[in-house]
């Protein structure tokens, strides 16, 4: 009952501090780890490399040194390459690539669904077919599909993800904006003579933005298993780059005797979309607090 | 056993603790009800109304967000607040409930039948259950689901689902809010036979006094958690002694207001508002406070002119008038059909038929219907936001620019990201009056709305969701006439407000239309706001106006069988 009567401008103040501190104590103990542990690992991906003592891509030790052995707290790999070192790069090389195939998918898929919900008519129904065309199919087989015609890069497994990620943004925001623009809050915008990409840029799309935020985050986690699902497969990045499916792949030859080749970088596929999937939660709490 | 005590709460307070908050609910709150009385429970939201009629069935949950201390004692039977396990033997035997929505209340995966016959053990015991709450063909009516009753019955349904196991006291919370205002009354006298043949104690949980006043014998007045006044419901409606009570009264509109006037108490933004018109008028100052409890203010005293806008006008500059006699608002025989798709078939829902009417210049129509009679389709439809699919609207009027509307949901139909100033700054962008005007003329503007309003400066850097329900409205008000429309279309704007909140708006909408000379329509289903805005009240049924009633003679000339059930529905 902060406001049963004329508000002053303090008391909109002491609320929107309260908001803010409210959004942060209204998650529980698990979803804050989750968002260290999310800061931690963006951190350690964006300047652990730099800090590394070797070269992902040089060998700087013995072969198949195992794990806690002198200098390489995680052991080396078959031509003796830093594990360590090879599993930041390779989580900076994954971190990266994921957040722009979330990014740019997102972005289209957000671009079209809001052309279709907005304007709605037969551009909706031709959009929406076409997205619907790119959804009939296997994601992964068409992602394979296009990496492979690209060639074997690590640009080539991007772009095939993108392929099949951004009808799924594409629809969720459709869905939105026919949600959104129902609204009493955008009829009365109507009314007060707004209209066009002013409308939709000021009234629809501020509604829809969390929602998509809060998918893109929780999609990296499941874009870095895609993509190094993709690698794992051959169609990432080419040896020797630190890329985290391909190091998997390789080291399945020497499992029987080098275990830690093959498991360390799957750990760390799957410590990132767990976290990364984790946060999005915590986020997606966070932003219901202080948004619509 | 007619004078036992059923319900005792003694002391009671009831706090709820959470982000760091501890908001007391109820404090030291102490009531008795007899075996065959009604208590009345009576406050506006937050007053702490709801959670007494919560805690005495136990049904706030004890995960330690909520705390209480004091007793209650049910039918001799002691029990700790909140926390007793009793409690799950007490609920749905001793205590029963009728909940407001009755369509969130009854489950509805089963029939009628199947939820009464638990009680009652048989089907001929819940035929006379059903008949008991006044429903014909009770036989028919078992085998149905909820979703294929009326509102009304469904209510009565609830009734008897809660008379079945022969509870010892009955809560009503706010049982008639949710139902169209025509069987409101009916539902209350069902409500009031039965619980007299069942002889229980009831506490009814309401937020209108004439309500209260129709059903209980007792009546407690809730103000933040406290009782404010209790006694004989004839003592405190007929001679409330505290001024909240005092304030709560005046603030209740009925077929006998009279409409010449600000109605309830002298309120400080109302006030404030008014002085601000008399300035701007250049009108002499007056002690407004003291002329209008003296009962000597009229809304003549604000009438002003009104700005004529070059596109309607012919002239290229905003300029002032006293008198047009082209109609604001006119309706040309509007049709309007929804057409939806039942099971491969087309169905065709005829919304309006050739329905027509004016507005006059300075005229304040109301529009009352039951829900789908169209009566919002029409608004929409006069506001610009649908089309008619035949006939013609004109809005254009000379005084004025165009139609703007007011809406049920005032928090709702603010954008909440946005502050008020951009809010209103965006409508005055849109109007002719508003093009090339410098961001701090804009702005000035804007204020002098707010103030018009009864709001001050601070108010301008607010979002939406940092206001009251009351402020809300105010702002959805302020960016509706700062350019005056020709015509406001008001939406059902009180219906969402508490009383006293709700009288000043009126007496803000009342104060508009005198001083900028806009014209209104006011579509609503209380009669009684209806009469104290409007001079002629139109009243629509299926799509099609079917009677025209001056206000002032409203009671004595309505004739429709839907006008007579709102008429009754006011006297309540």
């Amino acid at each position: 009952m902060l406001f049963s009567r004329r508000g002053t401008l303090e008391r909109v103040e002491a609320a929107q501090a309260s908001r803010r501190d409210s959004a942060w104590s209204a998650l529980g103990t698990g979803e804050k780890a989750s968002l260290i542990a999310m800061a931690a690992i963006v951190l350690l991906a964006l300047i652990g490399p730099t800090l590394m003592p070797y070269s992902p891509i040089i060998p700087s030790g013995p072969q198949l040194a195992p794990p806690l052995s002198s200098g390489h707290v995680l052991g080396t790999d078959v031509l003796g390459m830093d594990m360590a070192t090879r599993l930041v790069a390779g989580m900076q090389r994954s971190l990266l690539a994921a957040v722009v195939v979330t990014a740019v998918s997102a972005a289209l898929g957000t671009l079209i669904g809001v052309l279709a919900g907005f304007r709605g008519g037969w551009l909706d129904s031709a959009l929406m077919r076409f997205t619907d065309l790119f959804l009939a199919f296997p994601a992964m087989i068409i992602a394979m599909a296009v990496a492979a015609a690209i060639g074997q890069s690590l640009g080539s497994a991007m772009i095939g993800i993108i392929v099949v990620w951004w009808p799924l943004y594409a629809r969720l925001v459709r869905g939105e904006v026919r949600r959104v623009v129902a609204l009493p809050h955008v009829q009365a915008a109507r009314v007060s003579g707004v209209r066009g990409w002013r409308l939709l840029w000021r009234h629809v799309v501020p509604a829809v933005m969390p929602t998509v935020v809060v998918t893109a985050s929780l999609d990296i986690g499941a874009v870095v298993m895609t993509l190094a699902a993709l690698s794992f497969i051959g169609l990432g990045t080419p040896a020797p780059a630190p890329e985290l499916g391909r190091m998997a792949s390789d080291g399945m030859k020497y499992f029987l005797n080098a275990w830690w080749i093959a498991v360390l970088p799957s750990v760390t596929i799957g410590l990132l979309a767990f976290v990364f999937n984790y946060a999005g939660d915590a986020l997606r709490v966070v932003l219901r607090r202080t948004g619509v | 056993m007619a004078d036992t005590t059923v319900l005792t709460v003694s002391d009671l307070t009831v706090t709820y603790r959470g982000r760091g908050r501890v908001v007391t609910a109820v404090s030291d709150v102490s009531l008795t009800i007899d075996a065959g009385r009604c208590l009345g429970l009576v406050g506006e939201s937050g007053s702490g109304k709801s959670t007494i009629g919560a805690a005495v069935q136990g049904i706030i949950p004890a995960d330690g967000v909520a705390e209480a201390t004091g007793s209650i004692v049910i039918a001799g039977r002691e029990l700790a607040p909140i926390t007793d396990p009793a409690w799950t033997q007490v609920r749905g035997s001793d205590v029963t409930s009728v909940f407001q929505d009755p369509m969130r209340s009854l489950d509805p995966t089963m029939t009628i039948g199947r939820m009464l016959n638990r009680y009652t053990g048989s089907a001929e015991a819940s035929v006379a259950a059903l008949e008991r709450v006044q429903i014909r063909r009770a036989g028919e009516v078992l085998k149905k689901y909820p979703h294929q009753l009326s509102g009304g019955m469904r209510q009565r349904v609830m009734i008897a689902l809660a008379l079945a196991p022969g509870p010892r006291l009955l809560i009503a919370d706010e049982p008639t809010t949710a139902l169209d205002v025509s069987v409101q009354a009916e539902v209350l006298g069902v409500l009031r036979e039965s619980i007299e043949d069942a002889g229980c104690a009831v506490l009814f949980v309401t937020h209108d006094l004439g309500v209260a006043r129709h059903m209980c014998d007792d009546i407690a007045v809730m103000k933040d958690g406290v009782v404010v006044e209790a006694g004989p419901a004839e003592d405190v409606i007929g001679r409330p002694s505290d001024p909240y009570t005092q304030r709560l009264m005046a603030s209740r509109i009925t077929l006998e207001t009279d409409r010449s006037r600000p109605v309830g108490a002298p309120e400080r933004a109302v006030v404030a508002s008014m002085e601000d018109v008399l300035r701007g008028l250049d009108r002499p100052a007056l002690d407004v406070t003291g002329a209008w409890s003296d009962g000597a203010l009229t809304w003549e005293a604000f009438t002003g002119p009104t700005a004529a806008v070059g596109a309607a006008s012919g002239h290229p500059e905003v300029r002032l008038v006293e008198h047009v006699t082209r109609a604001s608002l006119a309706v040309n025989e509007v049709n309007k059909t929804y057409s939806t798709r039942a099971r491969g078939r087309r169905v065709d829902n005829h919304v309006l038929k050739d329905v027509s009417f004016e507005i006059g210049y300075r005229e304040a129509v109301a529009l009352v219907g039951e829900s789908g009679s169209g009566k919002s389709t029409l608004l929409r439809i006069a506001g610009g936001i649908e089309t008619a699919d035949t006939g013609t609207v004109d809005a254009q009027g000379v005084a004025g620019e165009g139609t703007q509307v007011v809406f049920q949901d005032a928090g709702a139909s603010l954008t909440p990201w946005r502050t008020v100033e951009e809010l209103l700054r965006e409508r005055i962008e849109h109007t002719i009056t508003g093009r090339g005007l410098s961001r701090a003329q804009m702005r000035a503007m804007a204020l002098s709305t707010l103030e018009l309003v009864g709001l001050d400066a601070s108010v301008l850097a607010a979002r939406p969701t940092q206001l009251s329900g009351g402020q809300q409205q105010r702002v959805a008000i302020a960016r509706a006439v700062v350019v005056p429309p020709s015509v406001l279309l008001c939406d059902e704007p009180t219906s969402a407000l508490d009383v006293s909140v709700a009288c000043s708006v009126l007496n803000l909408i009342n104060l508009l239309r005198h001083s900028l000379g806009i014209s209104i329509m006011f579509v609503t289903h209380d009669l009684a706001a209806a009469r104290l805005i409007a001079d002629r009240v139109l009243v629509m049924t299926g799509g099609e106006i079917v009677e025209t009633v001056p206000a002032e003679r409203l009671a004595q000339d309505i004739t429709t069988d839907y006008g007579r059930r709102l008429v009754d529905a006011v006297l309540a």
